[in-house]
């Protein structure tokens, strides 16, 4: 019982079975009291005018003109059945009408009340109002309104039937909502417990009516797509980075062993030593490249953003890039208009050029020059670097921001450069653009000034 | 190079039994008088209660200790001895948090000897100012070589040194600096403020740039290289 009253699907039914009756009871109620009110109303205004032509009609006739008038009156035929008339002199014998005679002295005069009246062969609930004429004889004006309440019976008894039905079909309104609400539900939650299980590829069946329930369904299949997607993504990365760990720690594995193997020779040990702590130290750049990936991909670093103005972090790179372009024989531009400022992080920021500038100075060639140009609109400022090498063919274009990725693998470079300003760039909420720059590589970069807020 | 004090007493604060081993012995190695502490309330009672020359607090301490707080609380009594923070997290929000909780240096995990080394050095010549070498507030001088801080000029033998202004910041610290072993990730950071790996060797070039500015046409050379390492400028090779 507990658990059925936990269910919204019952607590629900419940409170639409419960609002049905009312309305029911409601609708029954207004219908019962409006007509029969309306047919009371109709009788008593009856009562009234009659009362008053026959008193206006012994005032100025005399009684038993009003005797007579009441006798046609109770043989016309209309309503004859249901009228009741009385008329008595002073001393209370009666003069005409349809009742024996009117004892209870102490009821009220000119008012309609109800009372039960002897009708000669049986009692009757009537209507009645007493009027006194001036010479003191009574005018009892009234009707017989056994028919009303046989009306009004009926109708309290078809109200009482529909009630009742109204409540049995709530109830069972009830029941059946709440089955059909639970196999429904039950469809959702059989699938997601089959995937809680692990089982990643099973999806909601939509039962093919459009309804709130196929929606939801829909919405979630779509949901549960785009984690399969993300966790395959996750593997692949898994697998990339492992593939691209093993590699070089096989290689410091392979020249340890090589040293240690036969007669160890101090040189060779040593050898085998620096180059081993080189590998390494090249591992744990990658390793910090990987995990500033990560961290810019979760979101996590936007706490400390911050307005930054975008020369000063150009200029301070140029002059860490300068000497080593300058070796190369490589001519760096820069070209900024006006004073672009950013929300964002200052050393991301400059690791996206940083990146940037030391992929042109790695690929672009010598002599070769190295344009740096920023834009600004009112709502985006624009970042490109761009250079006059040989460019990247455009079927690569999209796999060079994919972690390891690279071009040639006879150029030092851990292949994660464009991964980093990609996410960098997504962590700003700006979009990469890598284009053909006739000659040469055009990387642009669209980052909004200010940033959609973490939802 | 021994640091400059004949005993230079460090306080090590690390929870790592091998790492502890084989930094106290490079450390020791390099004059260095090491008392190791292994336990987050051992380490702050020794910080207190003693005399240090300099501190390196490891962040992450048994029990969910964090190092900061050793560092706070010393902060807290008034304890200015110099404090370097080793950590294995390396995102730049831990460094910068370990610098606001009153740390002098943080170097991530894992980490060359020398590194350790040379910013150790660092950080005690800072805190006894009576070992750089003599300047005022306008000059800078070692040797033939003098720089005007104000007019940010320099020359040598009295020829003039072209430089741009970022040469000039880059010369500045080396002079400073003079006789210890700086690394190319201080120059990064101290020079150009930049805390990431720049990828090409742009430190080497940018320092063979100046050498050639500074000791080209001189018999005595100022900028030497320290293999595997980074730079010491001076007259001693």
């Amino acid at each position: 019982m507990d658990r059925i009253w936990h269910s919204v699907a019952f607590r629900l039914a419940l409170l639409c079975g419960g609002l049905v009756v009312a309305s029911v009871l409601v609708l029954s109620s207004v219908f019962y009291f409006v007509s029969l009110g309306l047919l009371a109303r109709n009788i008593d205004s009856k009562i009234t005018s009659i009362t008053e032509k026959f008193s206006e009609d012994a005032e100025s006739k005399g009684l038993s003109v009003v005797a007579q008038r009441i006798e046609s009156t109770l043989s016309d035929g209309v309503d004859s059945d249901v009228e009741i008339l009385l008329l008595t002199n002073a001393a209370g014998q009666k003069l005409a009408g349809n009742i024996s005679g009117w004892s209870e002295l102490s009821a009220p005069l000119d008012q309609i009340i109800d009372r039960m009246v002897n009708r000669g062969d049986r009692l009757v609930p009537s209507r009645i109002r007493l009027h006194k004429l001036s010479d003191g004889a009574l005018l009892v004006v009234g009707r017989d309104m056994q028919d009303l309440s046989e009306i009004g019976n009926l109708i309290g008894r078809a109200v009482a039937i529909g009630g009742v039905s109204a409540i049995l079909l709530a109830i069972l309104a009830t029941f059946v909502f709440r089955h059909q609400f639970e196999r429904r539900i039950w469809a959702i939650r059989q699938t997601t417990q089959e995937i809680e299980a692990g089982n990643l590829d099973r999806r909601i069946v939509l039962s093919g009516t459009p309804d709130e329930f196929d929606r939801l369904s829909a919405d979630i299949n779509r949901m549960l797509d785009r984690i399969q997607h993300l966790m395959e993504g996750v593997r692949h990365v898994s697998n990339t980075i492992a593939h691209n760990l093993r590699t070089p720690l096989g290689l410091i594995r392979g020249h340890l062993e090589e040293a240690l193997r036969g007669v160890p020779e101090q040189r060779k040990l040593e050898n085998a030593g620096h180059f081993a702590i080189g590998a390494i130290d090249d591992l744990i750049v990658v390793l910090e490249k990987l995990l500033q990936i990560a961290e810019a991909e979760s979101g996590t670093r936007r706490q400390p953003f911050e307005p930054v103005v975008l020369r000063t972090v150009v200029t301070d790179l140029l002059e860490l890039y300068d000497a080593a372009a300058e070796a190369l024989g490589i001519t760096l531009i820069v070209d900024i208009e006006g004073e672009p400022t950013l929300h964002g992080d200052k050393d991301l920021l400059a690791g996206i050029l940083a990146n940037l500038i030391d992929n042109a100075l790695k690929y672009a060639g010598s002599p070769a020059a190295i344009k740096i140009q920023v834009r600004e609109t009112v709502q985006a400022v624009s970042i490109i670097v761009q250079d006059n090498g040989p460019g990247i063919a455009a079927h690569e274009r999209t796999k060079v921001v994919q972690r390891f990725y690279r071009l040639s693998s006879n150029r030092p470079g851990s292949g994660l450069g464009l991964s980093i300003v990609s996410a960098f760039t997504h962590l700003h909420d700006g979009t990469l653009f890598i284009e053909d720059a006739q000659p040469g590589l055009k990387v642009r970069i669209e980052l909004p000034k200010l940033l959609a807020p973490i939802i | 190079m021994l640091p400059t004090t004949p005993t230079t007493r460090l306080l090590l604060i690390e929870d790592e039994q091998d790492m502890a081993r084989y930094l106290s012995k490079g450390l020791e190695e390099a004059g260095y008088t090491v008392t190791h502490a292994d336990q987050a309330d051992q380490a702050l009672r020794l910080a207190l209660e003693q005399q240090w020359d300099i501190v390196i607090v490891d962040r992450m301490l048994p029990r969910e200790q964090d190092g900061l707080d050793i560092i706070k609380a010393v902060r807290l009594a008034a304890v200015q001895t110099p404090v370097l923070v080793l950590s294995a997290l390396a995102s730049l929000d831990d460094r910068v948090r370990g610098l606001r909780e009153g740390g002098d240096d943080y170097l991530t995990k894992p980490f060359a000897l020398p590194e350790l080394l040379a910013r150790l050095e660092a950080l005690i010549r800072r805190a006894n100012p009576s070992v750089q070498a003599t300047h005022d507030s306008r000059q800078l001088r070692l040797a033939d070589l003098t720089l005007d801080l104000l007019s940010r000029k320099a020359e040598r033998a009295g020829q003039p040194i072209t430089l741009q202004p970022r040469e000039f910041k880059l010369l500045e610290y080396l002079v400073r600096n003079q006789g210890q072993v700086v690394t190319r990730k201080m120059l990064l950071e101290s020079v150009w403020d930049f805390h990431f790996d720049p990828g090409t060797n742009v430190i080497d070039v940018q320092v063979s740039r100046l050498r050639n500015k500074i000791d080209k046409g001189h018999s005595t050379p100022l900028v030497h290289t320290v293999r595997g390492v980074g730079y010491r400028f001076g007259l001693d090779g």
